[in-house]
């Protein structure tokens, strides 16, 4: 229950971000994409449409928002699932409804513009994702989503942070049929998140070296798993000389997506776009330095998975 | 000097990808940043086109692009279960060979998302 | 250089039926002869022309929507194991990019036609076909719901209409134009559906299913396209929807089409309880339309995932089921919705449908106009087609495969009655120089000099389904890939686009239009030539 974003652009009256602050994260979310945006069938733009914001604090976004409810930390599983049973006109226990910091009434209103509204739409942002329910408060998202379509047309999207994660989720599904997380230590692919997830396996000291590309986890990860990366070869691939670098035993340079380097990077929706890079700098490519090191591995005894 | 415009530029910084950015540029720096949010305009002037770090380091040492390519290779082959990680502001090219990587180096690979 | 003897050929094109004769290769060509070529002796053997994919989805937005929201059914998928040679892998009912090139070349399929592309992530669908390898490639571009064109419908104005077209053919680097559940799928984007052709569509007016229908395929004729007008026709699914498939193939009023998965199109009955087998009635009117061409879109039992643009059709599978659904709206243009799905011949329903592709394929009478399909992953993955092929050449096989079927559903089929047997030289015709000459590729599906050098060889075995399983060789432009049944050699596959002529200044139309209604900008919007690998342009003749 996904669309681009010129659907919402286009048809959407009925706007909520749950768990994010576009106005500081994506700022141009709101001008480009939702609210402030004429769409072919909102031809009124702003005033065609309703936003509500549904967030544990009062973020600069709810100055952009027509309604902002105040949820209680750690409480979004129960706010999306008391909404599923209000969609369905069901009963809900009032001490359920109190422990989510709202009231009824603000409950019974939210699901009655969804249901009402002609097409809704809900982003969802790390703070609904990356909290406690973490998958859990994302499946409760999309149910809920999913099942507004037996009353009007209602989509959801995640609100994908940096750069080019999604394209990351999109090459691995083609080439590995998995997302992220993907063992291809029996020389195919297999999937298991809390056994091949990065943090798991340096916490655990799975790992014996790691090539880091895209990303700082010298300056994000948990302590225990920036000790392991010290502690077995780290090889960095970065436009600059990171935290990862300095505990790395090699370092490469390499061009800067998009500024330097050339290539596709994916939008928050799977839509797919070129690159114009405005400069040309001395670096190779992380494309290019790839390859690099793919040839030079083939050039060495080849590594068969065991059994084969 | 030279200046490059570019238009329909796509910046990488947030999720939204917007692909609307004018760009000007003078060879080696950007110098404006038509339609970039705050973010966008931060990320595309915080990158140039000058030297400003070594080629390559190994153990902290300045070495050439094929000295550190020869060493990586020989750390992921050497290594049991090694791990990709990170793939978010790289190219979807970039990422393809990554995946390649690990499958010839028989590792894990794995993306932000797991995080 | 290459020289295959003493195989039967079955090359139908050049009515050669079964007879023993030599097959010359040179240049990645069939050539008439050849000197100091490596020999390849097929005595007991049968030699094919290489097998063509008329509608298939291996690549894409969509289909890799799927691949996110199966992870338990690719657990159970045969793996690919990583080689020198070989990219690692998972097979199943959404095989990655590379397995599903050597899962097809595996089998003797040399050629593809991804059927269903949305211009907005046509790139990707690009990036896929590039990492799927051996087998050439083709796709289809979907405009059926494509509101830049229907306004255009909706105002009559059908001369820029032909140029918005054929722009956006080429803007999608595509080889043929689709059409999904006309209308249907842009009325979905209100949550509404349009099921008949004189039903109204959500946001419109005046224009109607079965003139979107009539419309497109007039243009794409006035085109002059290789391919016709590639229909995946309105009210699919639905019991009794017989009705809405014949009235189509009036209202297309004698242009071309290829109506693809008839299967799904062919239902008698009022509701769930009683659907029934139409195949009879359908089959008939089909037989007197030399204008159309189908492919059986058959159901193999089993587990698979369902996959289609008809976003209405995949949300009432989900309220049928309660099974996982997604849903993806593609801005203006089309939509997509993935179930997964598990056909089981308990279920009257299902029954009927596994008995209705068959029944198709054994009644429509002229072989060159039916093909075989299994709507990969819609009716069952593609790597499947030997059993289909089981089905259609040995009636006792079909009659042991019967027995599983609910009494109460024979009498709602037909194929009990049928005993029709396939003969190699037809399943030469409905696997490769049918589709073949449907799609317009000329050099594809058969044997005659100046072919591609595409060529699959196989055991002659009474186990029909093993023999095309598994190939002794096969041959991609005159590279040996298949060796004594084993992945040999990996070569890339081409890519065929048509580039139709159009008016150029149709750009100063569509650029305002379209910095209105999309997100992107214009001119990041058509997917560059380089990006096609081994791009092969057809221009047809103006």
């Amino acid at each position: 229950m996904s669309c681009t974003l010129g659907e919402v652009k286009n048809r959407a009256d009925l706007i909520i971000y749950w768990g994010g602050n576009p106005a500081e994260c994506h700022p141009r979310h709101f001008t480009k994409y939702t609210i402030m945006q004429k769409g072919k069938y909102v031809p009124n733009g702003r005033k065609g449409r309703t936003m509500v914001l549904v967030d544990i604090r009062e973020t600069p976004s709810a100055k952009a928002a027509d309604l902002f409810l105040q949820v209680r930390p750690a409480k979004d599983f129960e706010t999306l699932t008391i909404l599923r049973a209000l969609i369905k006109g069901r009963r809900v226990d009032a001490a359920a409804v109190a422990e989510t910091g709202l009231t009824l009434e603000q409950l019974e209103d939210l699901a009655h513009r969804m249901k009402t509204c002609r097409f809704g739409v809900l982003f969802f942002g790390m703070g609904l994702s990356m909290t406690r329910g973490k998958h859990m408060n994302s499946a409760a998202a999309l149910t809920l989503a999913a099942e507004l379509n037996a009353f009007t047309k209602f989509v959801t999207m995640p609100m994908r942070g940096h750069g080019n994660v999604t394209g990351a989720d999109v090459v691995m599904r083609y080439t590995t049929a998995y997302p992220f997380g993907v063992s291809l230590s029996r020389g195919y692919p297999r999937f298991n998140p809390g056994e091949f997830s990065t943090i798991d396996l340096l916490v655990r000291g799975d790992v014996d070296a790691t090539l880091v590309l895209g990303a700082d986890p010298g300056a994000t990860m948990p302590q225990p798993a920036i000790d392991h990366l010290a502690r077995t070869p780290t090889i960095v691939l970065d436009p600059k000389v990171t935290h990862s670098s300095r505990l790395a035993r090699v370092h490469i340079t390499t061009a800067a997506t998009g500024i330097t380097a050339p290539g596709t990077v994916y939008r928050m929706d799977e839509v797919p776009l070129p690159l114009r890079p405005p400069l040309s700098g001395p670096y190779p490519s992380d494309e290019d330095v790839l390859k690099r090191i793919v040839a030079a591995v083939k050039r060495k005894p080849a590594w068969e998975p065991a059994g084969v | 000097m030279n200046l490059t415009v570019v238009k329909n530029a796509t910046c990488t910084f947030c999720g939204c990808v917007c692909d609307d950015i004018e760009l000007h540029a003078d060879g080696e720096r950007i110098t404006e940043t038509k339609g970039a949010c705050i973010l966008g305009q931060a990320w595309f002037k915080n990158h140039t086109a000058e030297r400003l770090y070594p080629d390559a380091l190994i153990d902290g040492r300045e070495a050439t692009v094929d000295e550190a390519v020869e060493a990586a290779a020989e750390f992921l082959h050497a290594a049991d279960m090694p791990l990709v990680y990170g793939l978010s502001n790289v190219t979807c090219e970039a990422q393809r060979q990554a995946v390649y990587l690990a499958e010839l180096i028989g590792g894990v690979i794995d993306s932000h998302t797991s995080l | 250089m290459l020289r295959i003897t003493g195989g039967k050929v079955y090359d139908p094109a050049n009515n050669i039926n079964g007879e023993v004769r030599d097959v010359c290769i040179s240049g990645g060509r069939v050539v008439a002869a050849v000197e100091d070529a490596r020999t390849i002796d097929a005595t007991g053997m049968v030699v094919f022309p290489g097998g063509v994919d008329v509608h298939t989805h291996v690549a894409g937005a969509a289909l890799n929507f799927a691949r996110g929201l199966i992870p338990e059914q690719h657990r159970q998928a045969a793996p690919i194991i990583h080689s020198r040679l070989r990219r690692a892998g998972l097979g199943g009912s959404t095989p990655t990019t590379f397995a599903t090139g050597y899962l097809y070349a595996g089998m003797g399929w040399t050629t593809v036609n991804e059927a269903a592309v949305p211009i907005l992530s046509a790139k990707h669908t690009h990036e896929e076909l590039h990492d799927t390898p051996i087998v050439d490639k083709t796709c289809c571009v979907l405009m059926a719901n494509n509101e830049i064109l229907l306004d255009l419908m909706e105002a009559g104005e059908w001369e820029r209409a032909r140029h918005v077209m054929a722009w956006q053919v080429w803007a999608a680097k595509a080889y043929g134009v689709k059409a999904v559940n006309p209308g249907g799928v842009a009325a979905w984007k209100w949550g509404k559906d349009a099921k008949q052709l004189s039903d109204p569509i959500a946001g419109y007016s005046n224009i109607t299913p079965g003139q979107i229908v009539a419309g497109l395929a007039r243009l794409v004729d006035e085109l002059k396209l290789p391919h016709p007008l590639h229909l995946h026709c309105n009210n699919l699914g639905a019991p009794g929807n017989v009705t809405t498939t014949l009235e189509t193939m009036k209202t297309l009023e004698g242009n071309r089409a290829h109506l693809a998965h008839l299967q799904y199109h062919a239902y008698g009955g009022d509701d769930w309880s009683n659907i029934s087998s139409a195949s009879t009635t359908l089959a008939d009117a089909f037989n007197a339309c030399p204008n159309l061409t189908t492919d059986a879109g058959a159901v193999l039992f089993g587990n698979t995932v369902t996959v289609t643009a008809d976003g209405p059709w995949q949300h009432l599978l989900y309220q049928l089921t309660g099974k996982k659904w997604a849903n993806l709206d593609v801005e203006n243009e089309t939509g997509c919705g993935v179930v997964p799905y598990a056909y089981k011949p308990g279920s009257p329903a299902n029954a009927v449908q596994w008995a209705v592709g068959l029944e198709l394929l054994l009644l429509i009478t002229d072989p060159w106009r039916v093909f075989l399909t299994t709507d990969h992953p819609n009716g069952a993955a593609f790597w499947r087609y030997p059993e289909v092929i089981r089905l259609l050449m040995d009636l006792d096989f079909r009659r042991e495969q019967l027995k599983a079927i609910p009494d109460k559903v024979l009498k709602r089929i037909i194929l009990p009655e049928l005993t029709r047997q396939y003969t190699l030289s037809e399943i030469a015709v409905i696997t490769s120089a049918g589709p073949a000459r449907a799609l317009g590729l000329s050099h594809k599906g058969h044997l005659g000099v100046g072919a591609d050098a595409d060529v699959a060889v196989y055991n002659e075995s009474a186990d029909v389904a093993h023999m095309f399983s598994y190939p002794r060789y096969v041959i991609k432009g005159g590279e040996v890939v298949i060796e004594e049944g084993e992945l040999r050699n990996v070569v890339e596959g081409r890519g065929f686009v048509v580039k139709p002529a159009y008016d150029e200044t149709v750009e100063g139309y569509l650029r305002p239009l379209f910095q209105q209604h999309y997100t992107m900008s214009f001119d990041n919007y058509p997917v560059a030539p380089e990006r096609v690998h081994g791009l092969q342009v057809v221009e047809p003749a103006p």
